[in-house]
């Protein structure tokens, strides 16, 4: 029987149901230094002085750096954003650490700031990088530029908002690092241990097989751990200049400013529409506040060429600024770039509906694409789905008109509740993947895996994968990843890749390795062989697979033991219908999500039970874009909104009830797993349907209201609410 | 300051700076179950049972729970596999950093109470928080443990 497809609860939960998962902060070779950065408290400064003099006088502080190999510390003698690093100490324990650290005085000569996207572009503003000669950090034009919905008999102009947010992984990030005088070790909390290591091994000047990045049990990472940070690279510096074990975790608050942030992008636009809500024409201007170094390149431009969505729209333009400011570098953030177009696209189509006075399902059915592969006018090429078919199953599926019946009679009996739908296409995968497939010597089956899961559950549907190709249990087959020891090379967990490319790679290995062991058989049995459940037979007789692998350990078959596979592969485009239910108290303007239900064509879906699991968590994320959090910086350039106990992670109070469908007859992408992806989906889809969903309610009592921009906070529901 | 403490049925006697918190203090024992999440005692990552009470051990002196029996998810007994099994069965866990302050609430919660609802799941362990699941996954699996 099959294993793909089922909804087999998880292989990695022993460990972490037993408290024993090993985190990075769980990682203390003996001997281990504590390492701590000097932030500064300013969003723009020149760093005239630092004095450890102080500080260095503890016996318990080892050392003091304001450089290390590796990124420069405080680049050109400045600060731009608040908690950058400025000096980095090494005390034996931390709180020594946090002793000494509060002995470094640090001369600062503050300089103007600015922390707003429009005013950093204004003539005279203060200039992050000079050398940069204004605060453009990139820009890009994408389909047509003339897209100026002149022709179409109605235009709508306005803006649009996503706000700034924090992806908080309920782990910070950290490092270890360790030097034997042969290897240098590094454990991080990163989805990317591959890059870590090459950029550590490139600022020491080490050959790659000198170094060994791992990558521990990570506590999540939503895109936050997929750059290489500079304390990677500074601490491991450290540890190889001390030759003793260094370690660096970050404090809540550090992780708040010195972790990338997400989103915070605004659109300008101009749609053209007939009366029947056809979209003629968009014109768009994506501003994207990329902080203070443009760490997280390519999110805006992911926005602007996914800015039509799902629709059919011809004539369509974009064109994008990304703008440095004062604040904390802007990343990717779990959709990275979709769920800000989804808001877009999204917010237009319910517009184009109210200024119609039509059904916002209408609208979006008479702008649906019509037949795919389809390439839309920025050029990428929607692989598979039919948009308009899974919309009317979704419609039925998620009771979306009944549900609107129902809020109609709640109002009549006094309670403001409200609908929202939204619809979206995102896109998904990229880039080569590597998989090994090892036989142990009693037959069972080791997979490496290049891929970094950080609590997705990818082990468990990597062994599914394989186990099938294998035709053996899925106790035979044990899936391993993150560690440069295991496997020199492969991109990681991203993009909602890694059951689509990792497991094809898995997939395309598993086969291989299986046609090696068939030709062993072969030999051995002396004949032609088939295969199925873990036997070979032919005419001479039969082989358990691990009879064959044995063989081959010994000497007395010739084949392979292992596979190893380099997967390209090309994106691909899940595609959704989902459906927000929310209660608005008219009297505070607080919003409490009641209900969530989603419908997706999301390809094949490997493990129903995980991929749920994928949407709960992606939803909660866009309910809390769309209702309760924010970065916000104030006007000296602080963020305020700076730990947990400031900022609105939503809680078990917070959280709807989820109802998850996916389509009951998929369209598989082109990929040996046929999966799509289903990490980023309700991240991309939720915060439109919320939106709208507060909308509805409130329109019933102010008819003309309009939400356009995140969060709605009770203060703007409120004010919404009023004439 | 000389502190005992008896964790998991297992009695230690530490010495310890006054202003240790009890978080580290156990996890310099090696009870690393009990994880760091925050620094305002928000998250509830640190949960641990203090006499049967669910804490944020980040929020307490190690020298205040001087002769407490506490216990953290290393442990081991009927009820806490009971919730082990729900769990996995309810993919209750994703990332699992907050999954051991999730399990001790849910002990303190079941030790009292045979058959909470829903509601009373997610009253009483809204102070943990979890960035993956979305709760749904977990309420389930402590009303159905």
């Amino acid at each position: 029987m099959r294993l793909v497809g089922r909804p087999i609860p998880r292989v990695e939960d022993a460990r972490i149901l037993r408290g024993r998962a090993t985190y990075l902060d769980d990682i203390e070779p003996p001997g281990t230094l504590h390492a701590g950065f000097v932030r500064s408290p300013y969003p723009h400064a020149r760093v005239l002085r630092v004095d450890m003099s102080d500080a260095l006088s503890d016996p318990r502080v080892i050392a003091g750096y304001t450089s290390l190999p590796g990124p420069p510390m405080a680049p050109g003698g400045k600060v731009r954003f608040q908690g950058e690093a400025v000096a980095m100490l090494v005390a034996v324990d931390r709180y020594a650490l946090a002793d000494a650290l509060e002995r470094v005085v640090v001369d600062y000569e503050p300089l103007p700031h600015v922390v707003d996207p429009a005013k950093a572009l204004e003539e005279g503003a203060p200039l992050l990088h000079e050398e940069n000669g204004s605060n453009v950090a990139h820009t890009a034009r994408y389909g047509s530029p003339d897209a100026a919905g002149a022709a179409a008999p109605r235009v709508l102009e306005g803006e649009l908002r996503v706000q700034r947010v924090v992806p908080a992984a309920m782990e910070p990030r950290g490092v270890v690092a360790a030097y034997d005088g042969h290897t240098l070790t590094v454990w991080s909390s990163t989805q990317v241990p591959y890059d870590v290591r090459k950029e550590v091994a490139g600022a020491l000047g080490l050959p790659l097989s000198r170094v060994r990045a791992v990558q521990p049990d990570v506590g999540g990472a939503f895109g936050s751990k997929l750059i290489v940070y500079p304390e990677e690279v500074w601490v491991a510096a450290a540890a190889y200049l001390l030759g003793r074990p260094v370690k660096w975790v970050a404090t809540r608050s550090e992780d708040f400013r010195a972790t990338t942030h997400g989103r915070d992008m605004g659109l300008a636009f101009r749609v053209g529409f007939d009366g029947s809500g056809r979209v003629r024409s968009l014109w768009g201007r994506i501003t994207c506040d990329v902080g203070a170094y443009h760490w997280g390149e390519g999110l805006s431009d992911i926005a602007a060429r996914m800015l039509t969505g799902p629709y059919d729209i011809r004539e369509a333009g974009v064109e994008v600024v990304d703008v440095y400011t004062n604040k904390t570098p802007l990343g990717a953030y779990r959709g990275a770039g979709r769920p800000e177009a989804t808001f877009f696209v999204e917010r237009i189509m319910d517009m184009v509906a109210d200024e119609l006075g039509l059904d916002p399902v209408e609208v979006r059915r008479a702008n649906l694409v019509r037949g795919l592969p389809y390439t839309n006018p920025f050029g990428m090429t929607y692989d598979t789905g039919d948009y308009t078919g899974t919309l009317e199953a979704a419609l039925s599926r998620l009771g979306y008109y009944e549900l609107l019946r129902w809020a109609d009679e709640e109002w009549a009996r006094g309670r403001l509740v409200g609908v929202g739908l939204s619809i979206y296409v995102e896109v998904t995968t990229f880039g080569f993947e590597t998989a090994i497939v090892r036989a142990e010597p009693d037959g069972s089956f080791t997979v490496v895996t290049g891929t970094t899961p950080h609590g997705q559950g990818v082990a468990t549907g990597i062994a599914q994968i394989v186990a099938d190709e294998l035709e053996v249990p899925l106790e035979s087959v044990r899936v391993v990843w993150g560690d440069t020891a295991l496997v020199q090379d492969g991109i990681g967990t991203m993009g909602s890749r890694s059951i689509t490319a990792g497991g094809s790679a898995a997939l395309l290995a598993a086969r291989r390795l299986r046609e090696g062991l068939k030709a062993a058989a072969e030999q051995l049995l002396g004949s032609p062989v088939q295969y199925s459940g873990g036997r070979f037979w032919g005419p001479n007789g039969e082989a358990q697979i691990g009879d064959v692998v044995r063989a081959i350990y010994r000497g007395r078959a010739s084949g392979p033991l292992e596979a190893y596979e380099v997967y390209n592969a090309r994106s691909t485009y899940p595609f959704g219908v989902h459906v927000a239910v929310v209660e608005v108290d008219p009297e505070t303007g607080h919003v409490r999500p009641v209900l969530y239900r989603s419908y997706d064509d999301a390809g094949e879906i490997v493990n129903p039970l995980l991929a749920e699991g994928q949407i709960h968590g992606g939803v909660l994320q866009g309910v809390g874009q769309a209702l309760y959090e924010e970065a916000v910086y104030d006007g000296e350039g602080n963020l305020i909104t700076a730990n947990l106990a400031l900022y609105g992670v939503p809680t078990f109070a917070e959280a709807p009830r989820y109802e998850v469908r996916f389509a009951e007859r998929p369209h598989r992408s082109e990929h040996p797993t046929g999966t799509k992806g289903v990490g980023e989906i309700g991240a991309i889809a939720a915060t439109p349907a919320v939106v709208r969903a507060v909308e509805h309610a409130v329109r019933r009592v102010r008819p003309g209201a309009r939400a356009t921009s995140t969060p709605l906070t009770p203060e703007k529901v409120w004010m919404m609410l009023r004439p | 300051m000389r502190v005992g403490l008896r964790v998991n049925g297992t009695f230690h006697e530490v010495d310890v700076e006054p202003r240790a918190l009890l978080v580290h203090v156990l996890r310099g024992l090696g009870y690393r179950s009990v994880r760091v999440g925050c620094d305002t005692a928000t998250c509830g990552a640190c949960t641990v049972l203090i006499d049967g009470r669910p804490a944020k051990s980040c929020n307490l002196l190690a020298v205040q729970v001087d002769g407490a029996e506490i216990v953290t998810a290393e442990h081991a007994d009927g009820l806490l596999e009971r919730l082990r099994k729900s769990f996995n069965a309810h993919h209750a866990a994703q990332c699992g950093y907050c999954t051991s302050g999730m399990l001790m609430a849910a002990y303190a919660l079941l030790s009292r109470r045979e058959r909470p609802s829903e509601d009373e799941v997610r009253e009483h362990m809204a102070g943990v928080l979890c960035r993956c699941t979305g709760y749904q996954n977990i309420v389930r699996a402590v009303v159905e443990a």
